[in-house]
């Protein structure tokens, strides 16, 4: 018998569900009520993908940006004080 | 849900370092390996401020496939490269876990004598139960890590790694802001020297 097998109360799951709901943007909205399983779960796929599409994009335009910075600039002296600390 | 302005601060930190350590302000690249470095720096920094749970091991695994990431996922990591690399003990499962997630979310099938009705109720829970189903694949496949999580392990990673890309992309937002504003002050400056220089020779 395994001494190792924790038990997770129904509590921790019903609380983890309301995390997850309060999280995302479209339950969030219809307060406190219950949405379904397979709503929480295709909010919850919807954003994921949403903000690593978000994290795509500012790549992109984080790397644009740079293009049209040079070493010497102030921007450089910001970064390099910022990994000073 | 949010994450500490520790996170955010460590996070901010080693992304910078990940650009630095690959020369992201240098000329000498093109846009997608400026982009690529970018991105990876984002993600190491991301995991480095998380420290060690599932979902940052299955992302330094997938990102270590590339032979190319080892040099600045080892320089942002540092230590912790190796730490996160190594095989995690398999969880042991907890099936009994699985079955109370289960009837949280209102998936267990009600036992009905037959009536003339059964036959809607068994389809339309089955149903409800199918596209759960589906819609967990596809959760295992966005989540690092995922295909080897079930039950309340994938939901409770879940919940964390979303919280973490949210603090990634506000971090990296703000940076966004900050470097547009001040590559336009130095812009605005160099204009006014500029200016300067000219109407003093004339």
């Amino acid at each position: 018998m395994s001494s190792r097998r924790s038990r997770i109360s129904e509590e921790e799951i019903n609380e983890l569900i309301s995390k997850l709901q309060s999280l995302l943007p479209e339950t969030r909205r219809r307060g406190p009520g219950r949405v379904s399983a397979a709503k929480l779960l295709q909010e919850t796929c919807n954003y994921i993908r949403s903000l690593s599409k978000e994290v795509d994009d500012l790549s992109d335009r984080l790397s644009a940006l740079m293009e049209t910075m040079d070493n010497n600039s102030a921007e450089a002296e910001i970064v390099r004080s910022l990994l000073r600390s | 849900m949010q994450v500490p302005n520790s996170f955010k601060l460590a996070l901010l930190k080693q992304m910078l370092l990940g650009f630095q350590l690959s020369a992201v302000s240098s000329n000498s690249m093109s846009f997608h390996e400026r982009k690529n470095a970018i991105k990876l720096s984002a993600d190491a920094a991301m995991v480095f401020a998380r420290g060690s749970t599932r979902w940052t091991r299955g992302l330094v695994a997938s990102l270590s496939k590339n032979r190319n990431n080892e040099d600045l996922l080892r320089g942002i990591l540092g230590k912790k490269y190796e730490r996160l690399s190594l095989p995690c003990c398999n969880s042991w499962k907890i099936p009994r876990s699985r079955k109370i997630l289960k009837r949280c979310l209102g998936l267990c099938s009600r036992r009905k004598k037959a009536t003339g009705t059964q036959h809607d109720v068994k389809s339309s829970s089955t149903l409800a139960r199918r596209l759960v189903k589906k819609r967990i694949q596809v959760l295992k496949k966005l989540l690092p890590g995922g295909e080897s999580m079930e039950g309340f392990s994938l939901l409770d990673q879940t919940l964390d790694y979303a919280v973490s890309l949210k603090a990634q992309v506000d971090v990296m937002r703000r940076l966004l802001k900050i470097s547009k504003a001040s590559n336009l002050n130095l812009h605005l400056k160099e204009e006014e020297e500029e200016e300067e220089e000219h109407a003093q020779r004339h």
